[in-house]
């Protein structure tokens, strides 16, 4: 969408980043006077003047695994990632969060700065030792911040509520569509989209607060909060390997009915407390093919909706087909319905449900999935549900090394400090309650000793011991 | 996009605010008339149509013209209305055709368009508001198909009713002492039991609850560039994949399996849906798997139960119906359909005998000369396998069915035809009595020649000339009284050359010696006044003797082998080669 100015400040923002990359490479293969080194600072800085012209300033901003430029989230994809990555690496090495041009900005200013940013880091305090280095130097438009300054943009209250409205209106969907589905009465497919467009909008600009959304385990029936949590971990997995808008909604719209085949199996076997018998297996187990069938009777998609189908119909199969239903002819199950098979065995595996054993805490439920070959996921696909969720993912009730409890509540954006991420301590090391939580930030380390000040020590299980984490993460 | 909210969202009258007297407001009124216009024009003509151009162009104009002004035009929306800074600037008469109530009856209360609007996102913001006037209530709204074309620039806001008597999810009191300490005496415990289970297990690995340092090896869970370029060929395949043959492969899976009748019944409903789909969207090669499939299917025994091969029957024969043909070959000729011979080949192979009438009316009809050649080598396929309906197809009312039926059943040499081959000649079509002629050569069958005999006297000039060729090829000999008497007639003389030359070497190849003398006299006699027959009967009469085979006849050509008339001495010439 247009920014105020009528720049495209997605498209612009995320050229502005691959010209500061190849200026970067440009400047560590050849000396400044070269003609490609030239060639690369006129463009990036032809490009900054429009954009500082149109929107007054402009800064760059590098949040976890996201740049925002202005208040703009660049979309990261599978063609830029690689520029991405490399030029969040040569900002971290040096601690810089934020770059801010100003107006007035100068030519003659870049070499400098990018010259800069390809030396070493300096030492402990890196953001520090830059910023002293720089100051020498005749650049006056660009202003540096360091990573601990440089928060999401928006407010966070705000974002938890923009969540909670998509959240709660997405169950709601869920439930309205599963139950008419069940009673055999049409669907309200423009319901189902305008939820799944909620959810892949809020992904795309606070995928954390969704992320939380995800704990509320006794929000609604296990069917209908778990199709909203497979659709939004779905959806979070797809925007990292870089589907666009659509193609997350494609993907967000079979997620959500993956499991709808369900509601054409006996209520009773659904909702068994208990182990299910070879025979309710057996029945359960039709419940992607009739997912499949169902979808055919849906009305309202433009088109047959083939992809979701094939979702609904895949996401017990496994990669290696071991799964079910059993495939009788060639099969290579898509990665859409790869992504919510992945999707759906982690908030399966982490939630109470109907003939299900313990829930397992979310980080053992990730172990499994990437290191048991016989769970059938695509390895790739945990790890960038790993990538999103951390090691711990939010929800996780931990035990420090100080023997206070606590909640996962966000997920550290450094993949090298992904176990350690915040928490809000909710009691302290007798199991007395934190009268307010506090969050903690498990990446500090001690000043004096460089040790972590506070370190996870095991996980548990929320569930099994009445504890509603989602208490201390919407609060 | 924002949600707007519901206490503004409801209050934009005019009455409290303040009015900025720079803006353009004349202009933007004009701007809404014009975009009214264009919407119509857009409505009734197609993409290049001049005057759909012109209100396009018109609209553009207007746009850039305001944006010397402004940078961005924000209107609020009511049933009837747009306003500018509380200023109406579009007021609609009838809800029918009204923009504003288009937006407004999904919820749309605020609109902007942005600099740029006037650029190619132009006619796709037309393209949405022309989605959204089509769609039904059970379908998608305005906010859906929005929110799907992604524009940029142009934003909107909305009251959301589906927010409507949601309750926000909220934190509880969190949780009691006990609680929080029930969960550290019960790890602790847990600690205890592991400790003591590992001293006896000696190399057990720890519970999974129990942080290990492996976990936080970056490599275990970071993507590499090597993954991420695997992810990313992965997602290019699968957005290139057909996932309909997916759909399929599932389909015919589960139909395969026995032991639930009443989803076999399903899945062959939603096989006999998909069929006609796939071909309404050119879609051949999915349409073809099947029909392959169903065949397959339909062979084996035990799969399916009666009813499922009933249903399986039905479908194969609807495929082969005459409606359904003509519709595939309109839908061929008109585009809808673009497949390669090689895949409409395939997908013919499946049809049955019915399909033949349909196929053979095309295969005769189209002009497009590759599309003729598949329909034809896919008639010849069924005909091939369909013989005893090939033989019914010669009773078509359908005269081009009836002709195109006779020429296959001549290249496919299907000799049991032959009576009914007799039959047409009598055909009130002309071409029909033709094709029968043309056939009846190829089968040299002689019970048709008798009937060819009273063909020769046709009124259509070209199954004259075949039934005498026909005959002449045959040898039919009983026909030489009746060539006989047409050659020595007067109605051959007012004949072209080519009917002429073609019932003379009829006669010549029928009559033998007996007609040498006929066809001297009229090559090379005189009438009593010294006056030669015309040059084209003597021509013709030369070449009808080249066919006689006999000394006689090479004897009177010889006659003629200098003879004053050029034309006559040529044709003399080649029959007398030929004699030789």
């Amino acid at each position: 969408m247009a920014h105020e100015s009528g720049l495209n400040l997605q498209e612009e923002g995320r050229r502005l980043l691959a010209l500061l990359y190849g200026a970067l490479n440009a400047l560590r293969l050849y000396p400044v006077e070269n003609e490609t080194v030239q060639h690369a600072i006129s463009d990036l800085h032809g490009l900054v003047e429009r954009i500082v012209e149109a929107e007054g300033g402009a800064e760059v901003r590098v949040v976890g695994d996201f740049f925002f430029l202005n208040e703009t989230r660049l979309r990261l994809d599978l063609s830029n990632f690689s520029t991405f990555g490399s030029f969040a690496r040569a900002l971290h090495d040096h601690g810089i969060g934020a770059v801010e041009i100003l107006p007035g900005i100068e030519r003659s200013e870049w070499a400098p700065f990018i010259s800069m940013l390809l030396r070493g880091p300096g030492g402990d305090q890196p953001f520090e030792t830059f910023r002293d280095r720089f100051a020498t130097t005749p650049v006056e438009h660009i202003e540096l911040r360091p990573l601990s300054e440089v928060e999401e943009p928006k407010d966070d209250a705000e974002s938890l509520t923009a969540a909670k409205r998509t959240y709660a209106q997405s169950v709601k969907v869920a439930k309205d569509a599963l139950g008419d589905m069940r009673l055999g009465k049409a669907v309200n497919v423009r319901k189902v989209k305008r939820a799944v467009q909620g959810i892949v909008d809020q992904v795309l600009s606070n995928e954390s607060s969704m992320v939380t959304m995800t704990t509320l385990r006794d929000f609604d029936e296990y069917t209908f909060t778990h199709s909203v949590n497979v659709c939004i971990f779905s959806v979070i997995i797809g925007q990292r390997i870089g589907l666009d808008r659509l193609q997350l909604y494609e993907l967000g719209l079979g997620a959500l009915f993956h499991d709808v085949g369900k509601q054409r199996i006996d209520v009773d076997i659904i909702n068994k407390p208990t182990g299910l018998t070879e025979e309710e297996w057996r029945e359960l187990m039709e419940h992607p093919t009739e997912g499949l069938l169902i979808l055919f009777q849906m009305q309202g998609f433009a088109d047959v909706p083939y992809r979701q189908m094939l979702m609904a119909y895949e996401h017990h199969m496994k990669t290696d087909l071991s799964g079910y239903p059993e495939s009788r002819r060639p099969r290579e199950p898509t990665i859409f319905s790869r992504i919510v098979s992945v999707a759906d065995a982690f908030d399966a595996g982490t939630s109470v449900r109907s003939y299900q054993y313990e829930p397992w805490p979310p980080d053992a439920v990730l172990q499994e999935m990437r290191d048991n070959p016989k769970r059938g996921f695509d390895t790739l696909l945990v790890k960038v549900l790993i990538t999103a969720t951390g090691v711990y993912p939010v929800g996780t009730l931990v035990i420090l090394d100080t023997h206070e409890l606590a909640v996962v509540s966000q997920v550290n954006p450094d993949l090298e400090l992904l176990h350690r991420p915040k928490v809000r301590v909710i009691s302290d090391p007798v199991g007395l309650p934190l009268s307010e939580p506090v969050t903690l930030d498990l990446s500090d380390d001690d000043p004096v000793t460089g040790a972590p000040v506070r370190q996870i020590i095991k996980t548990t299980d929320p569930q099994k011991y009445g504890i509603r984490v989602s208490d201390y993460l919407l609060a | 996009m924002n949600e707007f909210e519901r206490s503004s969202g409801d209050s934009m009258e005019g009455g409290d605010i303040l009015w900025d007297d720079a803006l353009p407001v004349d202009e933007v009124r004009q701007l809404f008339v014009t975009l009214a216009k264009a919407f119509r024009a857009y409505q009734l003509y197609d993409d290049n149509n001049p005057v759909r151009r012109r209100f396009l162009e018109g609209l553009r104009t207007e746009f850039q013209q305001l944006w010397t002004e402004l940078d961005r035009i924000v209107v609020t929306v009511d049933e009837d209305h747009f306003y500018l800074d509380g200023r109406e600037v579009y007021r609609s008469e009838s809800r029918a055709d009204s923009l504003a109530f288009l937006f407004f009856k999904d919820g749309v209360r605020e609109i902007t368009f942005l600099s740029g609007v006037e650029g190619d996102e132009l006619e796709r913001f037309l393209g949405v508001l022309q989605r959204a006037r089509k769609l039904v209530p059970e379908g998608d709204d305005l906010l859906t198909v929005l929110w799907e074309a992604d524009l940029r620039f142009f934003e909107y806001q909305y009251v959301d009713l589906m927010a409507e008597g949601v309750a926000l999810p909220e934190p509880g009191a969190g949780n009691s002492t006990a609680e929080l300490q029930a969960v550290l005496e019960a790890e602790d415990e847990t600690d205890e039991a592991d400790e003591a289970e590992s001293g006896e297990a000696g190399d057990e690995p720890p519970p999974p609850q129990t942080v290990k340092q492996d976990d936080f090896n970056p490599t275990l869970y970071a993507l590499d560039p090597r993954e991420m370029e695997k992810l990313r060929a992965e997602v290019k395949k699968e957005l290139a994949r057909d996932t309909r043959s997916d759909v399929l492969s599932a389909l015919f899976d589960r139909l395969e399996e026995r032991h639930d009748r009443s989803r076999q019944i399903e899945i062959l409903q939603i096989l006999s849906t998909l069929l006609p789909n796939f071909l309404s969207r050119g879609a051949i090669v999915p349409a073809t798997r099947v029909l392959e499939e169903l065949r397959t299917l339909e062979r084996q025994d035990g799969v399916l139960d009666e009813r499922g091969h009933a249903q399986v029957g039905a479908m194969l024969d609807a495929v082969s119906a005459r409606d359904t043909l003509d519709e595939l070959i309109k839908a061929l000729y008109d585009g809808t359909i673009r497949a390669t011979p090689t895949q409409l080949a395939g997908f013919l192979t499946y049809l049955r005998g019915a399909a033949l009438p349909a196929l053979l009316h095309a295969s005769e009809t189209v002009e497009h000369k590759e599309l003729r050649s598949v329909l034809r080598a896919a008639v010849q396929g069924i005909a091939r396998k369909n013989r005893a309906a090939v033989l019914t197809l010669l009773e078509e009312e359908d005269p081009v069915v009836a002709a195109g039926t006779a020429r296959l059943v001549g290249d496919m040499q299907i000799t049991e035809a032959a009576p009914a081959l007799a039959g047409l000649l009598a055909h009130p079509t002309a071409e029909v009595r033709l094709a029968a002629v043309e056939a009846a050569i190829s089968l040299k069958a002689s019970t048709v020649a008798g009937a060819l005999e009273h063909t020769l006297d046709d009124p259509d000039r070209d199954v004259r000339v075949a039934a005498a060729r026909a005959l002449g090829t045959l040898k039919y000999r009983p026909a030489a009284r009746v060539l006989a008497d047409i050659v020595g007639g007067k109605g051959i003389r007012s004949a072209d050359i080519g009917e002429k030359v073609a019932v003379f070497e009829a006669y010549g190849a029928v009559a033998g010696e007996d007609g040498v003398r006929r066809l001297d006299g009229l090559l090379n006699g005189k009438s009593l006044f010294g006056k030669r027959e015309p040059t084209e009967v003597r021509a013709a009469a030369a070449l009808g003797l080249g066919r006689m085979s006999t000394p006689a006849a090479k004897e009177a050509l010889r006659k003629a082998l200098d003879d004053d008339d050029p034309v006559v001495r040529s044709n003399a010439n080649r029959a007398f080669r030929r004699e030789e």
